[in-house]
């Protein structure tokens, strides 16, 4: 009896020394619950990057229920968070071959920020990057949002999917993000990751290189005067430290005078980079800072470079290359570079074959008048039904997904897998029953250009 | 003197000359014949002479090129040599051409002299605006080696040429055309662009817009606005850009229109045409509407047919136009009111967004808000 009224009494005391230490205007917040959550819409994308965005406004601006999952914070992907705020080539000899929904938020940027738009009517020879449209990454972030919220499109942001599972007519698509575990019941799924892991999931089959392109962490550095640098004494120095292992040749490709000339941008390769999984994305995260750390330090010690300092660096390492889709139809190397058009071609690509190794890249041209083209079968895996990818991770063989990466061509398939879902949806077909007549149209209504149609 | 071999060096695409001066001109801006040369004090630059920067103005006050005596040395390893050459910009600050006074010439190793293709492949070169020789370094010319032998040695200076950069030079004649390069795109360029923007006005952007160059054109469409005071000529001439079917000179011309009193000439020539236009320029078109001070009766009606358009963003940047423009006349009203039967979800939201707030006395149109009202 004595001892239980002890306890009773630590007890209250307990309780009173809890509110005691509260100051006027604060509460006490009940323990840290992980709430759950049952919604539905008619299209869920996973992937708010440079294919996922344009997928889920298509969708949205068709009427569609729309929900983008997106694991990170922003949307945009490679061209925001991965920093290469130079998406793609959207004009092919003279001419525009990529527009819609990616070319107007490109175009937006682009005037928001005074920027100029290269001069497409000059050919860009052996300089592809000269027809590359530069923007303003961060500003480009903002629009893209603000365009997904103007159409309706739910943004769920720090949510990735668990699990996925084929339903009657659709999927369950389970995720977890920061205190919700949401399950989300849809018609149609369109992976967007850029890594195809919603496709796996859901059981279908996909693919990889043994050895896969670099990523690159991109960032900015100053406080040097290239001109007045002794290069000849750079380049022996920076070969002695590689030699004597301060340094790793490949990562920024061997080439120091090149890393000081651009001043950092897209230089960096980090080998094996994936983005499949959060423990491979920290790998290749922490790989680019520390290289770009060491080799810092390094150029701090060159003379004329003493004052180097890092401008600007971006959150994460961006990735060129992990899994793709075992799909109705593999874009191959030949295909791409001869510009096959197929019957079911929803978009157009244009870029050269890009395959980045240890040494670095040269890039390797398309001939004059080729323009790529993507079938709509290259982005619908085998044995599916109402599920679709956009993005690289298109069904394609190496060297053509090389190209096929980057992202206006991802803009041009995130579109035509939204139309395709749309119409999948109003329709009750699954996407490779849709009508191609039907998908040209509502892809032309909206914008884009249509590989043989008579405005394509 | 001067004036007058000027007038014929523009009428020479790239030759001798019959006296045997050498010269080579790319296609000019203007084709006009210079009646007056003004000298200006040029920006200094580093190992350059002289530091006089000439304007070449037509009889009309045109500024039509300008030229610079260049008088530099050409140096590496510590050797050096002198390089003597007249250049020449457009009014734009495109490159123009070069010549050499009687009796000079350009050479390679050794001194050997240029040949003709090669003083052709020179002016190439220096037309080439983006060429890598901008970024590269005047180390990174040769590659880290002694030369073998005496016929690998550059400009009859040192090194043999470094094969990465051969695409973007005179073979034997790298530091030659390094030097040329960044004289051409160097600090005079931004003197003559700061010089002919002092004397730009309608007429003279009009002038500018006929060079048959398309970098000179979009310069042109660039200083529409802003630097000169709107005409109509002047934004009926942006219009035949418009109509035309290079996508960057669209594009510029349609940035370039004046959102003034004088849109009134091209807002209902734009908004009439519409529908003929890529998506891409549909949306630059009604966006560049929301901004101009007040909305054309014409142009309203042509937008508000526009309407019709299956493309739901196109739609909502209309509905973007008359709220900026606070249209609320039942004749527009109508068919804002129609899209909210419209299938789509998001083209009935946003007309219902846009109708809900005004003050409307239409019945139909009030029948309709309530019916989308009840199905919401």
């Amino acid at each position: 009896m004595k001892r239980r009224s002890v306890i009773a009494t630590l007890g209250a005391l307990s309780i009173g020394a809890k509110a005691s230490a509260l100051e006027p205007g604060e509460v006490l917040k009940e323990p840290y619950k992980v709430a759950k959550k049952a919604i539905k819409a008619d299209i869920v994308v996973v992937g708010g990057g440079t294919a996922g965005v344009v997928a889920a406004l298509q969708a949205a601006r068709a009427g569609r229920q729309t929900i983008l999952v997106e694991n990170g914070s922003q949307l945009g992907g490679t061209t925001t968070t991965g920093g290469v705020a130079y998406p793609g080539i959207f004009f092919a000899w003279g001419k525009q071959v990529i527009s819609g929904i990616g070319w107007e938020m490109v175009q937006e940027a682009v005037a928001l920020n005074d920027d100029t738009l290269p001069d497409f009517s000059i050919p860009h020879g052996k300089h592809h990057p000269r027809h590359q449209v530069r923007l303003n990454g961060q500003l480009y972030a903002l629009l893209l949002e603000e365009k997904c919220v103007e159409a309706g499109v739910q943004i769920r942001f720090y949510e990735t999917p668990t699990q996925v599972t084929p339903q009657k007519n659709g999927w369950l698509v389970e995720t977890v993000g920061k205190g919700i575990m949401t399950q989300i019941t849809c018609n149609q799924l369109i992976d967007c990751t850029g890594n195809a892991f919603v496709t796996s999931m859901a059981g279908y089959d996909v693919l990889r290189e043994a050895t896969t392109q670099p990523g690159s962490l991109m960032f900015e550095i100053g406080g040097y005067d290239f001109q007045s640098l002794d290069l000849k004494l750079i380049q022996a120095r920076y070969q002695e430290a590689i030699k004597k292992g301060e340094l790793d040749k490949p990562d920024f490709r061997n080439n120091i005078v090149g890393l000081l000339r651009s001043k950092g941008d897209n230089i960096s390769h980090v080998l094996g980079a994936d983005s499949t999984t959060s423990e491979t994305h920290t790998v290749a995260n922490i790989k680019g800072r520390m290289a770009l750390l060491k080799t810092l330090r390094f150029l701090r010690t060159l003379p004329g470079c003493e004052k180097t300092k890092i401008i600007d660096v971006q959150n994460e390492t961006a990735v060129r290359e992990t899994y793709r889709i075992d799909g109705h139809y593999k874009v191959t190397h030949a295909d791409y570079v001869t510009g096959k058009l197929f019957d079911d071609s929803v978009s157009y690509s244009y870029y050269p074959i890009d395959v980045h190794d240890e040494n670095g890249v040269v890039p390797d041209h398309l001939k004059e008048g080729v323009v790529p083209t993507v079938p709509l079968r290259a982005l619908v895996p085998k044995n599916s039904k109402n599920f679709l990818v956009a993005g690289r991770c298109v069904s394609s063989d190496r060297l053509a997904n090389s190209a096929l990466r980057v992202q206006a061509s991802s803009m041009g398939m995130g579109q035509a897998a939204g139309a395709a879902a749309v119409l999948a949806n109003m329709q009750n077909k699954t996407p490779l029953d849709v009508s191609m007549t039907d998908l040209r149209k509502l892809l032309e209504e909206h914008g884009a250009i249509v590989p043989g149609s008579q405005k394509g | 003197m001067i004036r007058l071999l000027i007038g014929i060096l523009f009428i020479l695409a790239s030759a001798y000359d019959s006296a045997g001066q050498i010269r080579y001109f790319r296609t000019p801006t203007l084709p006009l014949k210079t009646d007056t040369t003004l000298a200006f004090l040029a920006v200094a630059e580093d190992s350059i002479a002289n530091d006089t920067l000439f304007q070449m103005r037509s009889k009309e006050g045109f500024p039509v090129a300008y030229f610079r005596k260049i008088r530099t040395s050409v140096c590496f390893d510590n050797k050096c040599r002198l390089l003597k050459v007249t250049l020449f910009w457009n009014p734009t600050g495109r490159y123009l051409g070069y010549d050499l006074v009687k009796g000079e010439f350009l050479s390679k190793a050794e001194h050997k002299p240029f040949t003709l293709a090669e003083y052709e492949r020179m002016s190439d070169v220096l037309a080439d605006q983006f060429s890598p020789l901008a970024t590269l370094a005047y180390a990174e010319i040769a590659p880290p080696k002694k030369p073998i032998s005496k016929e690998e040695e550059v400009d009859g200076v040192s090194s043999a040429t470094a094969k990465n950069v051969l695409d973007y030079v005179v073979e034997g004649a790298a530091y030659t055309t390094y030097k040329m390069w960044h004289v051409v795109y160097g600090p005079t360029q931004a003197s003559v662009v700061a010089l002919t923007e002092k004397s730009l006005s309608p007429e003279y952007v009009l002038a500018l817009l006929e060079s048959p160059d398309g970098s000179d054109k979009i310069w042109a469409l660039n200083h529409s606005q802003g630097f000169v005071t709107s005409t109509p000529a002047l934004q009926q001439k942006l219009v035949t850009f418009i109509n035309g079917t290079n996508y960057n000179l669209t594009e510029r011309a349609i940035n370039a229109l004046d959102t003034g009193p004088n849109s009134a000439t091209w807002q209902a020539m734009l908004a009439d045409n519409l529908t003929t236009k890529s998506y891409a320029l549909q949306k630059l078109i009604v966006n560049k509407l929301k901004r101009v001070t007040s909305l054309d009766a014409q142009a309203k009606k042509s937008l508000a047919e526009g309407l019709k358009s299956p493309n739901s963003e196109l739609v909502s940047t209309i509905l973007d136009v008359f709220r900026q423009h606070n249209v609320a006349d039942t004749e527009t009203c109508r068919p804002i009111a129609d899209l909210l039967i419209s299938q789509n979800q998001f083209i009935a939201q946003k007309a219902f967004a846009y109708l809900e707030k005004l003050d409307l006395s239409d019945a139909d149109i009030k029948a309709k808000l309530a019916q989308y009202a009840q199905r919401k």
